[in-house]
C-alpha cells in the first residue's frame, strides 16, 4: 500500500499549475526535437538541459521527461506523414501509420499514437512503481544466452512474418548485421571490415540507414509513380481525436498485449531503445 | 508525368533479380574478405575480430546465391520490373542527390543544399524565381540556425562558411 501512497502523492505533486506549465513546454519542445532527425530524445534532454537550471529539482525533472517523451511522439509524426521515421523507435509506426494517412485518415493515425504513447508509458510507471524490485532481481539473471534467444526469436520471426521468400529476408538481415559488424571490435578492439577508411570507424549508424532506406525510397517510389512529393495531410481537430479515443478501446487487447511486450522487453535487456549489437 | 512515350517496354523482372541477387552476393565476398583479415579464428582472448563477420558473410554469399539460383529458374514470375520512363524519373532525383551527397564534403551543406533545392524547384517544380530564391537561401539558413546556433549540432561547412568565419 505504501507503493499506491507514494504513486499518488507523485500524481498530485505533478498536477500542480506550474508543473502542468512546465509540462507544456517540454513536450513542445521534445516534439521539435523528435521531428528533427538525428536529435533523439536523449540529445534533447541533454541540449535543453540549461533551461531547467532555474527551476525546482521536481519541476526540473518533469520538464527533461517531458522533452523525452515529446521526443518520442515526434519521431512519429514524420513516420506516419512522410514515411520517414524521426527516431529509430518510431521506425514500426511507419509500417501502419504512414498506409493510413495515405487514406486520409492521417488524424486518427497521429491520435492513436499519442494516446497509445501515454496508455504505455502510464502503464510502465505504474508497473515500475509496484513490481520494480521483483524485477530487478530477474533481470539481473538475464544473461548473454537468454539475449541471444530473445535476439533469434525476433529475426526467426522476421522470416516467419514475411511475405517474401524466405531467403531474400536472410540476405536482408545478414546485410544488416554484416553494416552494424564495422568498426571497432568490441571484444578485442580490433578494427574490421573498415578497408581502410577512418569514416568507417564507428560504424554505419542505424538512424542513417533507416532515413535512407525509408525516407529516399519513398521519395524514389513517389517520383516513379510520376507524382510529386507529398506528405500526408493531417487534418486533427477535436472531433477526430474524439472519434479515434471511442475506436480505442475497442483494440484494449492490442493495446494490453504492447504494454505487457514492452515491459517484458524492458525488463529483458532494455530491447525497445535500438542499440548497434556489436557481435 | 510521360508514361506514354514508352509505355509497357522496360527492364524484365528476371534481369534485375539476377542483378539484385549477384550483387548481394559480391557483398558477401566483400564482408569474407574483410573478415579473413581482421582474422576469424580462436585467439588467445577468444573470437578474433573477423569471427562474427565471417559467419555472416558466408550467410549473404549463400543466401545471395539461393535467390539466384530461384531468379534464373524459368517458372520465375515474368514481367517488367519498370518501365523507362518510371526509371527515369527515378534517375532524375537519384543523379542530382548523388552529386549533392559528393558536394557536401567539399562546400560544405549549406552551399550545396542552396543549389539542390534551387534546382530541384526550378527545373522539376517549374516554380517562379522568387519563390526559388528564397527557399533555396532561407532553409540553408533555417537549419544552420537551428542545428549550429540552437541545438549546437556542427555540420558539413566549406570554403565559403570558412572565408565568412562562421
Amino acid at each position: 500500500m505504501e507503493e499506491f501512497t507514494n504513486l499518488f502523492h507523485g500524481f498530485a505533486v505533478t498536477l500542480q499549475p506550474f508543473n502542468i506549465m512546465v509540462m507544456v513546454i517540454g513536450i513542445v519542445l521534445g516534439i521539435l526535437i523528435g521531428v528533427l532527425p538525428g536529435l533523439g530524445g536523449a540529445n534533447g534532454v541533454a541540449i535543453l538541459l540549461p533551461l531547467t537550471f532555474s527551476m525546482s529539482p521536481t519541476s526540473a525533472i518533469i520538464m527533461l521527461t517531458c522533452i523525452y517523451w515529446g521526443a518520442l511522439f515526434g519521431g512519429a509524426i514524420t513516420s506516419i506523414l512522410f514515411n520517414i521515421p524521426g527516431e529509430p523507435w518510431s521506425v514500426a509506426t511507419t509500417f501502419d501509420g504512414h498506409p493510413m494517412a495515405q487514406q486520409g485518415k492521417a488524424g486518427e493515425a497521429l491520435t492513436a499514437a499519442f494516446t497509445s504513447s501515454f496508455i504505455g508509458a502510464l502503464f510502465a510507471v505504474i508497473m515500475i512503481t509496484l513490481v520494480a524490485p521483483l524485477v530487478a532481481s530477474f533481470a539481473l539473471r538475464f544473461g548473454p544466452a537468454e539475449k541471444f534467444a530473445v535476439y533469434f526469436l525476433a529475426f526467426c520471426s522476421f522470416v516467419g512474418l514475411s511475405k517474401e521468400p524466405p531467403f531474400k529476408t536472410i540476405a536482408s538481415m545478414m546485410i544488416g548485421f554484416a553494416l552494424a559488424a564495422v568498426g571497432l571490435d568490441a571484444i578485442t578492439g580490433q578494427l574490421r571490415l573498415t578497408f581502410g577508411f577512418t569514416e568507417l570507424l564507428n560504424g554505419f549508424d542505424f538512424l542513417i540507414a533507416v532515413i535512407g532506406l525509408f525516407g529516399i525510397g519513398e521519395i524514389l517510389l513517389t517520383m516513379e509513380e510520376g507524382l510529386n512529393f507529398r506528405g500526408g495531410k493531417a487534418k486533427i481537430d477535436l472531433k477526430v481525436v474524439l472519434r479515434t479515443w471511442m475506436s480505442l478501446p475497442r483494440y484494449w487487447m492490442t493495446s494490453l498485449r504492447s504494454c505487457i511486450i514492452a515491459s517484458a522487453a524492458g525488463w529483458a535487456s532494455r530491447l525497445p531503445a535500438p542499440h548497434r549489437p556489436r557481435s | 508525368m510521360n508514361t506514354q512515350e514508352s509505355s509497357n517496354s522496360g527492364p524484365s523482372h528476371k534481369v534485375v533479380e539476377i542483378g539484385v541477387a549477384l550483387a548481394v552476393v559480391v557483398f558477401g565476398l566483400i564482408v569474407l574478405l574483410g573478415s579473413i583479415s581482421a582474422g576469424i579464428g580462436w585467439g588467445s582472448e577468444g573470437p578474433r575480430a573477423g569471427f562474427f563477420p565471417f559467419y555472416i558473410g558466408l550467410s549473404i554469399v549463400i543466401s545471395g546465391a539461393v535467390n539466384l539460383w530461384n531468379a534464373m529458374r524459368p517458372d520465375a514470375p515474368g514481367g517488367i520490373f519498370a518501365e523507362w520512363g518510371q526509371l527515369r524519373q527515378v534517375l532524375l532525383v537519384v543523379i542530382p542527390a548523388t552529386i549533392y551527397a559528393v558536394a557536401v564534403g567539399y562546400i560544405g551543406i549549406y552551399v550545396s543544399s542552396a543549389i539542390f533545392i534551387a534546382w530541384f524547384m526550378r527545373w522539376l517544380g517549374k516554380y517562379g524565381w522568387p519563390t526559388v530564391a528564397s527557399v533555396a537561401i532561407g532553409m540553408p539558413l533555417i537549419v544552420y540556425f537551428v542545428f549550429e546556433k540552437w541545438f549546437l549540432v556542427a555540420l558539413p561547412k566549406g570554403p565559403i562558411e570558412q572565408w565568412l568565419n562562421l
